[in-house]
């Protein structure tokens, strides 16, 4: 019936207005004469210290205001593919890996090469973070932040198991399972050693980069073969037969990436997967002590892990402000009070100066992941060439891939035959 | 105001040409001048019917018929978007399948039930309005974003629903993420919102003179096959009326199976409802040519259900002043 829908509209609408009364409400100074817009994606952590630094930057040039706009992750692209097609870009844009080289290369993101020097000052920058920012050649976002993929772990439970980790560094998948199955038997009904992750596309990658394989080729086609998925699926869902992970039905619960409902933070396991910057926010939500360790390792030992950058700044192409927003964009990566707000929230910073300002002010979860990074940094691989278009795609196909092969609909080959087939057709039509 | 002189030098481009076309002209203006007032309070309407449904909706009939990922302009590719729907894509068919499932379950069963509570409030029931109010409740809440969270937390794993079966001894599942039950909790909320068709039915068994009802239980007939032969056949205008509207409003069902599958179908595709798969195309994977091809099949397919049903409704739909 339509007045479904319009009631649908009228809430989103009523948010929207609400959003915008809080944005009209934020103060801006009567002397500004630039208005830059900046859009990210985020959490109300993230929102708050976002919010704090554009402030700092508006009090130190009352002549630049900032109009800001923040969604979650799943809402941000719409909105941005959306503002693309009407030509109304905010000024300066949050970007991810899995999409900088496709806006890059459409022409909708500023060639940033030759502010460099002149407002852009990175002189301090981490050449390889520099470089991730880089498409054909030219520099088109700054990384926010460096992290990785991690194991998080309930650490108080872990202790009270005795559970003792081996070197982190070497640790097999042999060494996991052992683990699970020597502390299964004393976990309460309901409670299981680790979350089951068949479904998620990093752990995936992780799986074949071990393997000497990729996610996907330099030209764009999938990087590894039936085997190799079927070799992750088949790890998983034994551990699944064995009692080690939740059933898929709990497990299911956890496909939309909120932290708060991944299995750990359920209680459902005492080991799950995460990126490494997620510790923090996810420690929030929880009593028990937390630490991160790296994924288990293959035969060969060959590093899967690698440093990602897990955001880049960058700037409309479109933007009529190109040299103020460049140094906002300076500001947010350089600036040492700047980061005393940000901190690490969004990664370990690229920029040598900030990150030494910046340490000895970190709280002791803030720690353990820098230490987490610091440890990891000595067994990671170079960074993976840049998802195809579609790749996201194939990351959401894993979710019911996968849970064919978890409910028992399909046999482990089966639906690693059926995901692979799948996924090369996705990457056609991309 | 104007006189009938002023009209006609208005209309000057009419008179070049023959006079009766002139005449004509001036007529419309006269009409134009006199309804003016009358379009100027249409024009909030207007706009939006313009603006909002008819170029939007003639747009997207174009854009079926392109590729268009938003960044880059759309792309004419003659029927390839149909074609692909049709003969290639799996997932089209999949989500055809469960929201034919769903329609084809949750409508009668929303009927039945609604039925059932407009008959059992029919009887003069003290304090009838309060109790409308309350059945119609949900409503009004139902198709909202809130009710689904609720359903969400009453069908999840430590939900309301699995601390009942404790108490009697079973373990219950994860409905909600279970592809056996996810959808099974979907219709149940459908059910759930029986308020519309169930105040509608009210209002048609209001209709129905009791004089037939009495005659009919001097002559020895059960409250059955009173059912059966009065209330039914009488009502049935109604019951068509609510079907048409209920199973289009079931073929476009998104809320419930966007916030309840947290918005990707899960698990397994099993929620995963047309309207829900056209939203991921568009808006997770940019396709909107695509996306807007989906949604005209969903027209042409509702349309197709709605014809069947006015053509059938001659057999069995009977209208009290039609006397056949």
């Amino acid at each position: 019936m339509t007045n479904r829908i319009s009631r649908r509209e009228f809430g989103r609408l009523s948010v929207a207005g609400m959003s915008l009364a809080a944005l009209g409400g934020l103060t801006r100074p009567a002397a500004a004469e630039t208005t830059l817009r900046y859009v990210w994606w985020g959490n109300p952590d993230r929102d708050k210290r976002t919010n704090a630094a554009i402030d700092l930057y508006n009090k130190k040039n009352p002549d630049v205001s900032v109009d800001r706009e923040s969604y979650a992750w799943a809402d941000y692209w719409p909105k941005l593919a959306t503002q693309a097609a009407g030509g109304n870009l905010p000024d300066v844009i949050q970007m991810d890996y899995r999409y900088i080289f496709e806006w890059a290369r459409r022409g909708q993101l500023a060639d940033l090469t030759p502010m460099l020097g002149n407002q852009l000052k990175l002189d301090n920058f981490d050449k390889n973070q520099l470089n991730s920012g880089m498409i054909d050649g030219k520099l088109y976002g700054l990384s926010m932040g460096g992290n990785s993929v991690a194991l998080v772990y309930n650490k108080t439970k872990y202790d009270e198991l005795k559970i003792a980790l081996p070197d982190p560094l070497s640790w097999t998948f042999d060494d996991f399972i052992k683990i699970g199955k020597d502390v299964q038997p004393h976990l309460p009904d309901g409670t299981h050693f680790t979350a089951n992750k068949g479904d998620n596309e990093s752990w995936l990658e992780m799986f074949v980069r071990q393997r000497g394989k990729a996610l996907y080729t330099e030209d764009g086609q999938l990087g590894f073969a039936l085997e190799d998925i079927v070799a992750f699926w088949t790890v998983m869902t034994d551990m699944q037969k064995d009692g080690l992970t939740p059933p898929p039905d709990v497990q299911a619960q956890d496909t939309t990436g909120a932290l708060e409902k991944i299995m750990l933070v359920l209680g459902k396991a005492i080991t799950d997967f995460t990126n490494s910057n997620q510790l923090v926010a996810i420690q929030k939500l929880m009593q028990d002590q937390l630490d991160l360790t790296s994924l288990p390792n293959q035969e060969g030992n060959k590093p899967g892990q690698y440093m990602k950058p897990s955001m880049f700044i960058s700037q409309s192409a479109t933007s009529a402000e190109a040299e103020q927003s460049a140094k906002l964009l300076n500001f947010m990566v350089t600036d040492l009070d700047a980061a005393d707000v940000l901190q690490i929230e969004r990664g370990v910073s690229a920029d040598s100066e900030v990150l030494k300002h910046i340490e000895p002010g970190l709280t002791d979860v803030q720690r353990r992941m820098t230490g987490y990074l610091t440890t990891l940094a000595k067994h990671v691989g170079p960074l993976p060439p840049p998802p195809p278009k579609g790749a996201g795609e194939i990351q959401q196909l894993l979710y019911p891939a996968y849970q064919a092969v978890a409910f028992g609909r399909a046999s482990v080959e089966d639906g690693a035959k059926d995901f692979m087939q799948r996924a090369t057709e996705i990457l056609k039509r991309a | 105001m104007a006189t009938v002189a002023d009209a006609t030098t208005i209309a000057a481009p009419g008179r070049s040409q023959s006079a009766a076309s002139g005449r004509a002209g001036s007529r419309l203006r006269r009409g134009m001048r006199r309804n003016a007032a009358g379009y100027l309070f249409l024009l909030p309407w207007l706009v939006g019917f313009f603006g909002l449904t008819l170029i939007p909706t003639i747009a997207s009939l174009y854009l079926s018929f392109t590729d268009y990922d938003l960044l880059t302009a759309p792309r004419w590719n003659s029927g390839e978007n149909y074609a692909y729907a049709f003969f290639q894509d799996g997932r089209f068919w999949s989500a055809l399948g469960v929201t034919f499932h769903y329609v084809v379950w949750s409508v009668p069963l929303k009927l039945i039930v609604a039925l059932a509570l407009a008959m059992a409030l029919d009887r003069g029931v003290r304090g009838i309005s309060v109790y409308r109010a309350i059945f119609y409740l949900p409503s009004l809440l139902g198709s909202s974003v809130a009710v689904a969270v609720l359903w969400r937390q009453i069908f999840g794993d430590a939900g309301v629903v699995n601390q009942l079966l404790v108490l009697v001894g079973l373990n219950g599942p994860s409905w909600i993420t279970h592809p056996d039950y996810a959808l099974w909790t979907l219709i149940a909320l459908a059910v759930w919102q029986f308020g519309s068709p169930m105040i509608i039915f009210l209002a048609g068994l209001r209709q129905i003179p009791q004089d037939l009802h009495e005659a009919a239980m001097m002559d020895g007939a059960g409250p059955v096959r009173r059912f059966l032969k009065i209330t039914l056949p009488l009502l049935a205008p109604v019951i068509f009326f609510n079907l048409v509207l209920q199973t289009i409003d079931a073929f476009k069902a998104f809320t419930p199976a966007f916030i309840v599958s947290g918005g990707n179908g899960s698990p397994i595709d099993s929620t995963l409802f047309y309207s829900l798969y056209l939203y991921i195309e568009a808006f997770a994977n940019f396709r909107m040519g695509y996306a807007a091809a989906l949604a005209w099949i969903l027209l042409v397919i509702i349309s197709a259900f709605t014809a069947l049903a006015f053509l059938t409704s001659r057999y069995w739909v009977y209208y009290e002043d039609e006397g056949r």
